[in-house]
């Protein structure tokens, strides 16, 4: 049984605290590339199928630059995986075009199984599955946690979060493509030989000479509302405007402000030499 | 005395010995290369004065009159083979002596075998090996004395040149025929020691006494590097370990010091570090066989705190913390099967460089408002460097330590700094977990950073960071061939504050009344030997007086937390936090001090957990300075 997992680089944006509005406040050690964490999960169902089911291969797909090929690799090195394919588009396509892409390869490859995640932490479509089942014309089924292959590869048993901690449980003829949600198992974790054997794994390129036209397109970014980690009370010393601008700016206002702790007398002693020392007390 | 035979008595004797002897040594000697200088004058001051052994109570006491008891009776029947003409005089001193040596002796067997027989009827896991060294010993300093007493019926002597001997000669027969036959079996008997040396735990004799020749020079806390180019990654099997390591087997006398003082093996966990030597003892044979998983379970290998309670109580400088870490880097990098509870943990360290998946952009968030200097390319060499560590950085009661810190020292008027975004997790939890891969990746990125950084010596808030960053990231930065900042020096803030306090740069002006326990974190106490500081400052507090619990200093007993316990869960007997909790509790004090987060946090849950009426508060030394501060 040959398995494709669709796997995509992301660049997770974890914190805000950068100064520059233009960047959204995003300063550049705020963002971790890795690979995006529900198609992790798919990796680990595939790797479980391998583990259960004998003459099984595991392919990865992804499409676009390698903006993480660290984290790619180690993703290889989980999941086991024999090949590692990179898709190369010049356009920056919508989910329709993305998924038309990945279908030509697949077709391409060939596949009896076909994983991603369910969405991306990144842009959140959460498409591609679907769209990919369509195009290849199988079954889907999305957000499963769990997957089991029928001894002769025929039939998939597949547990779905519904609501809730409600489970569902479907059953599919392969090939088919099922979108992965997060589930119960820990990741499992790359041995060293592993993680050596996937960094030694050639990278296979492809391109494709006439690209796919996206249905719909993307115009611009919203840019996030400013959420300050802790908001401190303005500096009452300063104009309404610069407060306001300042609660805006958001992640970080260095204000000057004294935290007493200790034994109470120690506290009161504080407050005095405060007053004092801002002559509010004679 | 002798007849033609016994000196082919004497060599079989001696060749079973040597034989057997060299046959043990080729298990051990098969070992993977390791680099230890030996240390003579260490060897001759542990035998001599015996001091590690004596740590041990009555047993400790017993050893020392036995192995002179034995000794000095040896080397002078040996030189009274060369038929020494002596005047009466000496010669009675010397009867005295031996006479004395050999009570002794007598002494120490009989404590050694009432011990053994005791503890077989209460612990099913004591040895296995039949106590035939202390019998045969019992039986050559018994027929000794019969000998002695029957030869004094014969040929009387002063009282007091044998006194033992004179209370024998009451119940000892007094013919030439009898004297003999005891002389007979003493002699045999000390030929059968002999023989036995190898193939009884007397083989600790020179084993042993190698390993102490051989034994660790620096700090305990340093584990030993992974070499991934020429492997083994940890260890799978004893052909995995080192010649020390097997060494260390070897020597092991089963005397269960280790296990009566490791926290896994006292909250009820099926590691005891005793039966894991005597396991690697048992395939010394068979070196191809499988340790780790299958005669050491998966259970004991996650249960070690990496606390060296283990390390810090072998009479004989045996480390069984090593195998287990060796054992752990086995199971991570080898097999890839890091315990499920710890991997959201080390992928946060792979991902976001610190062990709560934070990020370094919210490093600095503790200082907020306090107007910490931020350490730059540019700015100048600050007096310290403050390493605040991923739990003063991010947890929310540490944190707060962290605070009370940036007070005291701007209170003292230090100029100082922190690293913010540039600090990442110092790699002790990956490390202690076995996670050698990780914890060098860290390391470097951290050694790399100082580079550009300027300052000379760094304040470590956690014992953790302070332990890796002082003796452990030498020997990275060594192996990493760049210009490695070798001059850094490192402190713990315990020491800092100390030293500060000392300088009178502070004044400790409010009290705190009660009393202080100290709870010894064990990466500052057992890996670095810093005990008086927290102590020192406990008393410098007004109104503050200390109370040590039973078990501090060297025997401080560990919260749990270390060697990755933060992160894995105690499914198996009870917590090692409640066993120290309770035990803080049962001392009556209101107050524990001590200076590492993860005991923090372990103590706090442990006493939480009590219900106490009155709660017993957890604080680090740095927050009760930070409060008694004028
Ligand atoms: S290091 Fe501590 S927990 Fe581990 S075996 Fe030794 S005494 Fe036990
Ligand atoms: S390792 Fe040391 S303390 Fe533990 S049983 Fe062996 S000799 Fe005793």
């Amino acid at each position: 049984m040959r398995i494709i997992v669709c796997v995509k680089q992301i660049c997770q944006v974890y914190a805000r605290s950068g100064m520059d509005p233009r960047s959204w406040f995003v300063a550049p050690e705020d963002k971790v590339y890795r690979v995006n964490p529900f198609d992790e999960a798919a990796l680990q169902l595939a790797a479980k199928v391998k583990g259960a089911l004998a003459r099984t291969e595991i392919r990865l797909l992804t499409l676009g630059p390698l903006i993480a090929e660290a984290e790619l690799r180690r993703g290889v090195a989980m999941a086991g995986a024999d090949e590692l394919i990179q898709l190369v588009s010049q356009t920056a396509p919508d989910p329709w075009a993305k998924s038309l892409i990945l279908a030509r390869a697949v077709k391409m490859i060939g596949a009896d199984l076909v994983l991603c995640g369910k969405e991306a932490l990144d842009t959140r479509h959460g498409q591609v599955g679907a769209f990919l089942a369509r195009h290849l014309e199988v079954p889907f089924v999305s957000s499963i946690k769990n997957l089991e292959i029928s001894p002769d590869g025929a039939t998939a048993k597949v547990e779905r979060s519904a609501r809730k901690g409600v489970g569902e449980i479907w059953e599919s003829p392969v090939p088919a493509v099922f979108s992965v949600d997060i589930g119960r198992d820990a990741l499992p974790y790359p041995s060293n030989e592993a993680k050596k054997r996937a960094e030694a794994l050639p990278l296979r390129i492809r391109s494709f000479s006439d690209e796919p036209v996206p249905l719909t397109t993307h115009l611009g970014i919203e840019p996030p509302r400013p959420r300050p980690i802790k908001i401190p009370a303005p500096d009452s010393s300063l104009p309404a405007f610069e407060r306001v601008g300042q609660l805006f700016l958001g992640s970080r206002i260095e204000k000057k402000g004294l935290i007493l702790s200790g034994t109470p007398e120690s506290q009161v002693e504080g407050i005095v030499s405060f007053l004092r020392d801002h002559s509010l007390l004679k | 005395m002798f007849t033609a035979f016994d000196p082919l008595l004497i060599a079989t004797a001696l060749l079973i010995m040597v034989v057997g002897t060299r046959r043990r040594w080729s298990f051990w000697r098969k070992g993977r290369s390791e680099n230890r200088p030996g240390d003579w004058k260490g060897l001759s001051g542990y035998l001599l004065f015996q001091k590690k052994i004596l740590k041990g109570g009555w047993g400790g006491i017993a050893h020392m009159v036995l192995f002179w008891g034995v000794l000095i009776p040896l080397v002078v029947i040996v030189l009274a083979q060369f038929a020494f003409v002596m005047r009466p005089g000496p010669a009675h001193a010397l009867a005295f002596i031996l006479d004395l040596a050999g009570a002794a002796a007598m002494a120490g067997v009989l404590f050694f075998l009432v011990r053994r027989a005791a503890r077989s009827f209460k612990t099913s896991g004591v040895s296995s090996e039949m106590p035939w060294p202390a019998a045969l010993l019992f039986l050559i300093l018994l027929s000794g004395f019969i000998a002695q007493g029957t030869r004094l019926n014969l040929v009387p002597a002063p009282f007091w040149t044998a006194p033992v001997g004179w209370l024998f000669s009451r119940v000892s027969p007094s013919s030439p025929l009898a004297l003999q036959l005891a002389i007979r079996l003493h002699f045999f008997a000390v030929l059968g020691l002999f023989a036995l040396l190898p193939f009884t735990s007397l083989r600790h004799v020179p084993a042993g006494a190698l390993n102490v020749y051989y034994r660790r020079k620096g700090p305990r806390g340093v584990l030993r590097p992974v070499s991934f180019e020429k492997g083994p990654l940890g260890a799978k099997s004893t052909a995995d370990l080192t010649w020390k390591q097997l060494l260390e087997a070897e020597a092991c006398v089963s005397c269960g010091r280790c296990e009566q003082n490791c926290p896994a093996f006292l909250s009820g966990k099926k590691l005891s570090p005793r039966n894991l030597m005597g396991k690697i003892f048992k395939q010394l044979e068979a070196p191809e066989s499988s340790l780790a998983g299958e005669a050491v379970s998966l259970e004991e290998i996650w249960s070690c705190t990496t606390c060296m309670a283990c390390v810090a109580h072998c009479p004989l400088y045996i480390e069984p913390m090593d195998k287990v870490v060796d054992m752990r880097r086995y199971e991570i990098l080898g097999k890839g099967a890091a315990p499920v509870e710890a991997r959201p943990m080390l992928r946060d360290l792979e991902l976001f460089g610190d062990v709560n998946g934070k990020g370094i952009s919210r490093r600095t968030d503790w200082a907020l408002n306090l107007g910490v200097p931020i350490l730059s390319a540019t700015s100048e060499q600050p007096q310290v460097l403050l390493w605040i560590g991923c739990s003063g950085a991010f947890h929310p009661k540490y944190r707060e330590t962290a605070r009370n810190m940036v007070k005291i020292l701007k209170r003292a008027g230090v100029s100082f700094a922190i690293l913010g975004g540039e600090e990442g997790c110092c790699g002790d939890p990956a490390r202690r977990l076995g996670e050698e891969s990780l914890f060098l990746d860290l390391a470097r990125k951290n050694i790399l950073r100082w580079q550009r950084h300027c300052f000379k010596k760094i304040v470590a808030l956690c014992p953790h960071c302070f332990n890796t960053l002082k003796n452990e990231y030498p020997v990275v930065a060594e192996k990493m061939g760049t210009e490695a900042r070798t001059e850094i020096e490192v402190v713990h803030a315990s020491e800092f504050l100390l030293n500060i306090i000392e300088g009178k740069q502070i004044t400790l002006k409010y009290p705190v009344k009660g009393q202080a326990a100290i709870h010894d974190p064990c990466y500052l106490g057992r890996a670095n030997g810093i005990y008086a500081p927290l102590r020192k400052i406990v008393k410098a507090i007004p109104g503050l007086s200390l109370r040590e619990l039973e078990r501090s200093g060297e025997k401080g007993f560990c919260c749990g937390g270390g060697g990755g316990g933060m992160w894995l869960h105690e499914t198996k007997g009870v917590h090692i936090n409640g066993l120290r909790a309770a035990e803080i509790a049962g001392s009556g004090v209101g107050l524990v001090s001590t200076a590492c987060p993860y005991c923090l946090t372990m103590l706090e849950d442990g006493l939480n957990a009590l219900e106490l009426e009155r709660p017993i508060k957890v604080e680090d030394i740095i927050d009760i300075v930070s409060g008694s501060l004028g």
